[in-house]
């Protein structure tokens, strides 16, 4: 079976899934997050694999800008992390609850 | 594709070399355990305490530098090969990225951040 | 057949080192799945032939972006690792994203244009190669989503600090 357009875009959904209920299911503030790199990664595959597809760079091009946004992403991300940690001695997403009405 | 035979060869001949090590190690080595020997080495000092505490804020701080900075680096590198392609026009671009950063840098300057105090 | 071979294992292990990601209750046991993934990751761009941004791949997300993740897991020894604890809570969480996979996936299947999609290597004109083409488009077409990518790394800059800073 020749290797198409769809193979890859298959991955990136099963990734992407996956990705999506690490955030959904996890209490860990850290873990959610890595899971939402997951999700990123999972974009990427789709930006490679289309860029291959329709023989364009563009695509390639923009999977870099995707890594910048998720370096800058995981700095302040983090960092809001650890403000949150030294405030509220808790990272557990569940006991976060102070804006529950 | 094919080109990168050699690489998933010498992966897969790496990884099987460190396997193998392992493997045959476990075999013939002498298996002989007491409380001594299997004690926290630490210089030849009783630990201090749990290697797990927790780390100063400040090794984050550097760590997201070094992201930061990374990330400004992966431009550079197809600047520097198509350097030839793009001529003046791209070294004013790269200079105009390098200037708004180097803001960044100057601001964490002032602010201490790259200190270890 | 080489080709297929390889996509098949590096699949493979891309989504069983996500689900390590997932399902691993030690943060650090879920960064160090997560490692394999950007190195699976790193392969398939290799085979659909962007191989700058495999090589980024590794420099940036293993090298420098999970080595941040790893930093704070140290920072905050957390002891709530784990699941959040209503079962109900987790099967909806599950359901939603297998809907979302099976959303994509119909789509996908359903269009006939992704069937014949071919997958090969991208024409390069003589003495190009990927990384000096890459260059040639990013700093002529994309120039200014490429001033503006150091306009954000400035801003999470110095957000981040501010931030984490204690004074």
């Amino acid at each position: 079976m020749e290797l198409t357009l769809a193979h890859y875009l298959i991955l990136s959904a099963v990734i992407f899934a996956l990705g999506m209920t690490g955030v959904l299911i996890r209490k860990n503030l850290i873990v959610m997050f890595m899971s939402l790199e997951l999700m990123l990664n999972a974009v990427n595959i789709n930006l490679a694999a289309f860029s291959n597809y329709l023989q364009d760079m563009t695509g390639q091009i923009f999977i870099v800008f995707v890594m910048a946004v998720a370096a800058a992403e995981a700095a302040v991300g983090l960092a809001l992390i650890i403000s949150l940690f030294r405030n509220k001695q808790t990272i557990n997403a569940e006991e976060l609850n102070i804006m529950r009405g | 594709m094919n080109e990168y035979l050699p690489v998933a060869i010498l992966m897969l001949i790496a990884g099987a070399v460190g396997a193998i090590m392992m493997f045959v190690g476990g075999l013939i080595r002498p298996k002989k355990y007491d409380k001594v020997k299997s004690s926290v080495y630490e210089c030849g000092m009783p630990e201090f305490s749990d290697a797990r505490k927790r780390y100063n804020v400040r090794f984050y701080i550097v760590a997201l530098l070094f992201v930061l900075f990374d990330v400004e680096i992966v431009f550079l590198y197809p600047w520097a090969v198509a350097f030839g392609d793009i001529g003046l026009y791209g070294l004013v671009a790269m200079f105009l990225f390098l200037i708004i950063l180097v803001i960044g840098f100057l601001y964490e300057w002032k602010k201490g951040a790259l200190e270890w105090v | 057949m080489m080709a297929q071979v390889a996509f098949y294992i590096l699949a493979v292990l891309a989504v069983v080192s996500a689900l390590g990601v997932i399902t691993r209750e030690n943060p650090v046991h879920s960064a160090l799945w997560m490692l394999l993934t950007f190195f699976s990751v790193a392969g398939i761009f290799v085979q659909l032939g962007a191989e700058f941004v495999a090589a980024i791949q590794v420099l940036v997300y293993a090298g420098a972006i999970l080595v941040l993740y790893l930093f704070v897991v140290m920072l905050l020894n957390p002891r709530a690792g784990g699941f959040i604890r209503m079962p109900a809570k987790y099967i909806i969480g599950s359901a939603v994203s297998i809907v979302v996979f099976f959303q994509i996936a119909i789509t996908v299947w359903s269009s006939g244009i992704f069937k014949n999609g071919t997958i090969g290597p991208l024409p390069y004109a003589e003495g190009m190669n990927n990384v000096r083409a890459y260059g040639n488009v990013l700093f002529t077409k994309y120039l200014v989503p490429f001033e503006i990518a150091s306009l954000l790394l400035l801003v999470a800059m110095i957000g981040a600090i501010v931030i984490a800073r204690k004074d």
